[in-house]
C-alpha cells in the first residue's frame, strides 16, 4: 500500500465538508498572534477569506469562537461554543477547538473546526413557530366560546332571545375551530406525502365540474355568480398527474378564496387550459403584478391550467409574496365575515409543490386577483387535434 | 540581551486594529443577543448582555490607553496618526452600540413581564436583522480596510429609517387599540430608537473608516427621511 503523500493530505483537508483552519498564538495578550496558517475550501466560504494564512480576527471575530479558540490554546483543553453567523443566510455552527501542541517557532496550535447546525434549528424553529400560531388561531374562537358559556350561565340565562343569538355565534365559532382542525390535519398530512410524487391520473375538467357544482350553493348564498368554462371543445378529457383528493382540494381552495372575496353580484370565471408548455404564456391581464408562489421545475412538461379569477378587492403588491404563509391573511383577524383558516393558500401550494406544478398569483388592488395552478399533464395523447 | 519582547511600531498599530476588531465582534454579539432576547422573550438572555456590558466598557478603556500610550511613545503622522486616531473613535461608537445593547435588555426584562405582541416583535427581528447587518458591514470595511464597503454602509441609511417609521406608526396603532399594550408598546418604542442609533453609530463608523483610508472626510448629504414627518 502506496503511503498517501503530503499533497494527497491537503486535499483530503480542503475537501472536507465542515471548515476547518488551525489556529496559532504566542501569548493571550497578543491579539495579532493569532493567526489562521491554514483553512480548508469550506472555512474559506463560510468566512468569506481568500487567503488560507491570516490574521484570525479578520476572519472572525466572534467573542465565543475567539472565547474557543482561547481555551483550546492556552488551557490545553477541548473547547465548545455555538456560532451564528450574521447576514441574511444567517447560519448556526457548532464550534469546536482542541489543542494540537506545538509549532516549529514554539506558537501553540489549534484546530478550530466548525459544523453547520442551521437546518436542525430551522426545523425546530419553524415547529416552534408553528405551534405558537396554531395554538393561537385555536385560542380565539375558544375565548369567544367561552366567554359566551359563561354570560349564557349568567345574566343572560333566561333571555330566549339572546340565548338563540349567542348560540348561532357559538356555533359559528366551534365551526371555525373545526374547519381549522381540518386544515391542520390535512396540511401536516400533505407535508408527510410532500416528496412522494403522486401516482394517480386525474381527469381535472371532472374534478373542477364537480367542485364547482359544490361550491354554487355557497355562491348562491353570497350572491356571486360561478362561470365555469371548460377548455372549449369537450372532446378530449385532461388528464392529470395527480391525486384526485389533492387536486379537489386546490380547486375547492381557490375557489372558496374567490366567492369569499367577491362582493355582492359579482362573478368568479373558473377557465381551466390545456397544452401549455411556456407558464408565462398563461398570463392573465397584462400589467398586472403577478408572482409564482410555486414555481414547477424548468423541465419540458406540458401544462393543464387551472385558473380562478375573481372580482374582489385585490391584493397590494407588497402582500404577494406573503400569501402562502401559514396564517396569514391580507386583512388581518378583523375578516369577520369572511373569516377562514389561513392556511387555504398553504395547503395548495404544498399540494401544488407535491405534484410538481405551479401556482401563479396576479392581482392588484381594485383590479380582482387571478390565481393559476399548472398541473403536469400525464402523457398527452397524441391524437389531439 | 534583551529579555523583554520589544514590539515594532507596526505591530503596536495592528494589535491596536486587532483589539478594536475585537471590540467590534463583542458589540456585534451584544447587539444580536439584544435583539434575540426580545424577540425570544428570553431572560436569561437579556441578563447576560446587562452583565457582559462591562466588557466592551473594559475593551474601549483598553483602546484609548494603548492609543495614547501609542501617540505619546512613537509620535504618528499621517496614515499612523489616522488608524490610531481611528481606532480611538471607532472603539467609542462600538461602546455606545454596546449600552445601546445593553438597554434594550435591560427593556426586554420589563416587556416579557406583559403578554407577548406577535406581530411587533417581528417588525423588530425584521429592523434589528437589518441593524446588524450594517454593523457587521462596517466592521468588516474597518477590519479589511474596504473603503467601498464603508461607502455602501454610510448610504443606506434610509433604509433602517424606513423601519423605524413603519415601527413607530404599527406601535401607535398597537396603543390605540389596547390600553394595555402601552407599557410594553413603549419600551418596544425605545427599542426600535435604540436599533436605529445603532445604525446611525454603523453610519459613524463607516465615515470614520473613510477619513482613516483616504484622509478625507465625507462630503454631501446623507439620504435621509424623517421620522417626525411620517
Amino acid at each position: 500500500m502506496a503511503l498517501p503523500d503530503s499533497q494527497l493530505y491537503a486535499a483530503l483537508i480542503d475537501a472536507l465538508p465542515d471548515p476547518i483552519l488551525v489556529v496559532t498564538g504566542f501569548e493571550p495578550g497578543d491579539l495579532t498572534g493569532r493567526r489562521y496558517i491554514l483553512a480548508n475550501t469550506a472555512a474559506r466560504e463560510l468566512l468569506r477569506i481568500n487567503a488560507d494564512e491570516g490574521l484570525l480576527l479578520s476572519a472572525v471575530r466572534d467573542p465565543v469562537v475567539l472565547e474557543t479558540v482561547d481555551k483550546a490554546l492556552f488551557d490545553e483543553t477541548d473547547a465548545e461554543g455555538a456560532y451564528e453567523t450574521s447576514g441574511a443566510q444567517s447560519k448556526s455552527l457548532k464550534v469546536r477547538g482542541r489543542f494540537l501542541g506545538f509549532g516549529r517557532d514554539g506558537a501553540r496550535l489549534a484546530l478550530l473546526t466548525l459544523h453547520d447546525e442551521t437546518e436542525v434549528r430551522r426545523v425546530e424553529r419553524t415547529r416552534v413557530d408553528f405551534l405558537a400560531n396554531a395554538s393561537h388561531e385555536l385560542r380565539t374562537p375558544l375565548a369567544s366560546l367561552s366567554g359566551f358559556i359563561e354570560t349564557l350561565r349568567g345574566h343572560a340565562r333566561d333571555d330566549a332571545t339572546a340565548r338563540d343569538r349567542f348560540l348561532g355565534i357559538m356555533q359559528a365559532q366551534a365551526d371555525r375551530m373545526a374547519r381549522l382542525i381540518a386544515d391542520l390535519t390535512s396540511l401536516s398530512r400533505i407535508e408527510l406525502d410532500e416528496h412522494i410524487p403522486p401516482r394517480g391520473v386525474v381527469d381535472l375538467g371532472l374534478v373542477v365540474g364537480e367542485v364547482v357544482e359544490a361550491a354554487a350553493p355557497l355562491g348562491a348564498q353570497r350572491r356571486v355568480k360561478l362561470e365555469w368554462k371548460s377548455c372549449g371543445k369537450d372532446t378530449h378529457p385532461v388528464l392529470v398527474r395527480g391525486e384526485r383528493d389533492q387536486i379537489v382540494q386546490v380547486a375547492q381552495n381557490l375557489i372558496d378564496n374567490a366567492i369569499k372575496y367577491s362582493p355582492d353580484g359579482a362573478a368568479v370565471r373558473i377557465e381551466m387550459q390545456s397544452g401549455l408548455t411556456d407558464l408565462g404564456a398563461a398570463a392573465s391581464p397584462e400589467g398586472t403584478p403577478r408572482l409564482s408562489l410555486v414555481a414547477p421545475d424548468p423541465s419540458s412538461e406540458t401544462y393543464a391550467v387551472l385558473r380562478v379569477a375573481d372580482q374582489g378587492p385585490g391584493i397590494a403588491r407588497q402582500n404577494l409574496p406573503r400569501l402562502s404563509e401559514r396564517f396569514y391573511r391580507v386583512d388581518g383577524q378583523k375578516s369577520g365575515a369572511r373569516s377562514g383558516t389561513g392556511l387555504g393558500l398553504a395547503i395548495v401550494k404544498h399540494i401544488m409543490n407535491r405534484h410538481r406544478g405551479g401556482l401563479v398569483v396576479a392581482s392588484a388592488e381594485g383590479e380582482g386577483s387571478t390565481f393559476t395552478a399548472y398541473f403536469p399533464l400525464a402523457g398527452v395523447p397524441e391524437s389531439k387535434a | 540581551m534583551n529579555e523583554h519582547i520589544v514590539k515594532s511600531y507596526e505591530d503596536e498599530l495592528n494589535g491596536l486594529s486587532a483589539e478594536c476588531v475585537r471590540m467590534g465582534g463583542l458589540a456585534e454579539a451584544q447587539v444580536a443577543d439584544a435583539v434575540n432576547s426580545v424577540v425570544k422573550r428570553n431572560q436569561d438572555l437579556a441578563s447576560a448582555v446587562v452583565a457582559r456590558d462591562d466588557k466592551l466598557d473594559e475593551a474601549e478603556r483598553e483602546i484609548e490607553r494603548r492609543t495614547i500610550r501609542l501617540i505619546a511613545l512613537r509620535q504618528p503622522v499621517a496614515d499612523d496618526l489616522r488608524r490610531a486616531m481611528a481606532a480611538m473613535k471607532v472603539a467609542a461608537n462600538l461602546e455606545r452600540c454596546g449600552d445601546l445593547a445593553k438597554n434594550i435588555a435591560k427593556r426586554t426584562l420589563v416587556i416579557i413581564e406583559s403578554d407577548p405582541l406577535t406581530p411587533l416583535t417581528r417588525s423588530i427581528e425584521r429592523m434589528g436583522k437589518l441593524v446588524q447587518g450594517r454593523l457587521t458591514s462596517v466592521i468588516d470595511a474597518y477590519s479589511r480596510s474596504d473603503l467601498e464597503r464603508a461607502l455602501a454602509v454610510w448610504s443606506q441609511d434610509d433604509e433602517v429609517d424606513e423601519h423605524y417609521n413603519a415601527l413607530f406608526r404599527e406601535l401607535l396603532t398597537y396603543m390605540m387599540g389596547d390600553p394595555r399594550t402601552i407599557t410594553a408598546c413603549a419600551h418596544m418604542l425605545f427599542v426600535a430608537k435604540n436599533l436605529e442609533r445603532i445604525g446611525d453609530h454603523a453610519t459613524n463608523i463607516a465615515e470614520i473608516v473613510h477619513y482613516e483610508i483616504t484622509g478625507a472626510e465625507m462630503t454631501g448629504g446623507r439620504p435621509k427621511t424623517d421620522a417626525l414627518q411620517a
